[in-house]
């Protein structure tokens, strides 16, 4: 594992008595904005609460920016942002003291926290709205603010737990875009969400969970790499598809267009060999991308 | 009219010093002093602890001011007017009901609000975020205590015949007894508000809690005890918010026996039952709280 990688994480396990949360993971998250990615009860929010220190793993190790969260979990914690998905904000208090504390409670000085605070809150677009009570905002507002205390300590990595978790489609766009505005900056991200197309939007590497298991990590643009393959051709459509599906190919034949695959760089080769034997004619061959959700969801990873 | 201009200065790193767990500490204890005090929120939200504070001022104010008319008459006749040990009996209502405010509010928003997943998250651990609590509710509660206790002092000083500096040399030991007994009394309440406060999330319930638990247990332990029966002098210890009060009459002079007392306890029992419910409260809530960390 290069030294460059924002976490590292060595056969980690992680049980609750006898629900095994995480299982033998081997995994290395390069810098960027990496997307976490798995249905409901995958181990996401539990792998985030590991990278905290919040957690102690059953076995395994871990290293987050270099520090072990096992034994140093207050230097691990001092350099990491943490957006929680559920509700985490005091609706007593207004946005610009909120988010002034929790930059002081990251070790910030208190007069340059509430400059940072008023200027995070510029940039999550809350500046009008920085002296109102948290009790008074909207949702959407709130998801803004819980990534304002998140960022405002200029975190080296920022765990980011379901950050469009509730939000109406403009706000999730929204909330989108300001992290992919993040990755902008160089603050190093890794996104935990069960909607694909969140992560196939904000991220450049995903890490995929099934259940406790690691299905895959890898950079997002791989994933295209295992979309179907459209081809049209002259003449003998059914043969050249006959001759693909001999060499364990899926084609589906419509007239003179066949769609090859999900599958690697092979089946391009293949269509052009083949089509070349039957003399079929190719006229157009185009790689379509396969979205995440649709490799997530075929059972048992096939394809990743 | 000029034009205004909002710059988007995109996002600016930082590198200036990081103050680390003992900023984050200091970061809890003055966010919970602002709590308690309702700095910073809403105006309701301030009137209770604020009101409190005055008539506690105005309580030591009003002993100087009887202490003065009294004396204007005759000066013998100040010695029947209640000073140090008195002014605790006569704001203890005061305090109580300031004390049944902070302990919930120090504890319960955080965690009814979700915020300590967000203050845990920080280079803060769970004995240094609950360290900070007990140091904001100490300071404030103490602070009532103490506050009046020193305009009273001053005011003594000043209105006394022999003069200022003399009474002041005369009464060395009240620098030591008003707070030995201010600890009694925030440290006794102080741990069982916390234990209420960390399991209950609605504040009003907490504080409803522990001003029951305070008067009607206290007066339920004291009836019992006062039936006589085998083991009914232990029972009589669990009147709590007698222990206190005891240790204030040790120094300040008697004032009525409570049931300690009448059935033949020592102060020192009531210092220990102080320093056992004290530590029965560190260890409860730090246990609780290392369970939601």
């Amino acid at each position: 594992m290069g030294q460059d990688n924002v976490v590292e994480i060595t056969g980690l396990t992680h049980d609750y008595g006898e629900v095994v949360a995480l299982r033998n993971l081997d995994l290395a998250i390069p810098p960027g904005v990496t997307g976490l990615v798995g249905a409901n009860g995958a181990g996401k929010t539990t792998m985030l609460r590991l990278l905290l220190g919040l957690l102690h793993p059953t076995a395994g190790s871990m290293r987050v920016m270099g520090h072990d969260p096992e034994t140093e979990p207050l230097d691990v914690r001092a350099r990491l942002g943490y957006m929680p998905e559920g509700q985490c904000l005091p609706n007593d208090q207004t946005a610009a003291d909120f988010v002034s504390y929790a930059a002081q409670l990251a070790g910030i000085p208190k007069r340059e926290a509430r400059r940072r605070s008023s200027e995070t809150l510029f940039l999550v677009g809350l500046e009008e709205e920085r002296f109102r009570h948290l009790g008074d905002f909207s949702t959407g507002m709130l998801q803004r603010v819980k990534l304002a205390q998140a960022i405002v300590h200029d975190p080296d990595l920022l765990l980011l737990d379901e950050p469009a978790s509730g939000l109406d489609p403009a706000g999730r766009a929204q909330m989108l875009r300001l992290i992919q505005r993040l990755g902008q900056f160089s603050i190093n991200v890794i996104v935990s969400s069960h909607v694909l197309t969140d992560i196939e939007e904000t991220c450049s590497w995903v890490v995929m969970l099934d259940a406790g298991d690691l299905l895959r990590s890898g950079p997002l643009e791989g994933f295209e790499r295992h979309g179907t393959v459209q081809v049209e051709v002259l003449t003998d459509a059914a043969r050249l598809a006959e001759r693909l599906t001999n060499r364990g190919f899926d084609v589906t034949v419509d007239n003179r267009r066949l769609v090859v695959g999900p599958g690697g760089d092979a089946i391009e080769a293949a269509v052009v060999e083949e089509a070349a034997a039957v003399e079929s004619g190719l006229i157009r061959m185009v790689r379509g991308s396969a979205s995440l959700e649709d490799l997530f969801l075929r059972p048992g990873g096939e394809g990743l | 009219m000029t034009d205004q201009i909002i710059y988007d200065r995109g996002y600016r790193t930082y590198d200036g010093p990081r103050t680390g767990p003992k900023g984050a500490r200091r970061a809890v204890y003055r966010e919970g002093i602002r709590r308690v005090l309702g700095l910073g929120r809403k105006a309701r939200q301030k009137v209770f602890p604020w009101a409190l504070i005055s008539i506690a001022l105005i309580a030591a104010a009003i002993f100087v001011g009887v202490h003065w008319a009294i004396g204007n008459i005759e000066e013998s006749f100040r010695e029947g007017v209640p000073t140090y040990g008195g002014l605790f009996d006569f704001y203890s209502a005061i305090s109580l009901l300031f004390i049944a405010l902070a302990g919930p509010q120090l504890l319960a928003p955080d965690r009814s609000a979700g915020a300590l997943s967000v203050y845990f998250s920080r280079p803060l651990t769970v004995d240094g975020y609950l360290g900070a609590k007990v140091g904001s509710f100490a300071t404030v509660v103490g602070a009532i205590y103490i506050v009046p206790q020193i305009v009273l002092h001053l005011g003594l000083g000043l209105i006394a015949s022999e003069g200022f500096l003399p009474y002041m040399g005369d009464t060395l030991d009240i620098l030591w007894k008003v707070p030995v007994t201010t600890l009694a009394f925030v440290g006794l309440h102080g741990a069982i508000v916390f234990i209420l406060a960390s399991i209950i999330d609605r504040t009003g319930i907490a504080a409803a809690a522990f001003l029951g638990l305070i008067v009607a247990g206290s007066g339920v332990a004291a009836a019992i005890a006062a039936a006589n029966f085998t083991g009914s002098k232990w029972i009589g210890l669990l009147s709590i918010d007698q222990h206190p009060r005891i240790i204030r009459d040790y120094f300040f002079g008697d004032t009525v026996e409570y049931p300690a007392e009448a059935a033949g306890f020592e102060v020192w029992v009531s210092v220990v039952v102080i320093a056992v419910v004290m530590a029965a409260a560190l260890v409860f809530v730090r246990s609780r709280y290392r369970k939601l960390a």
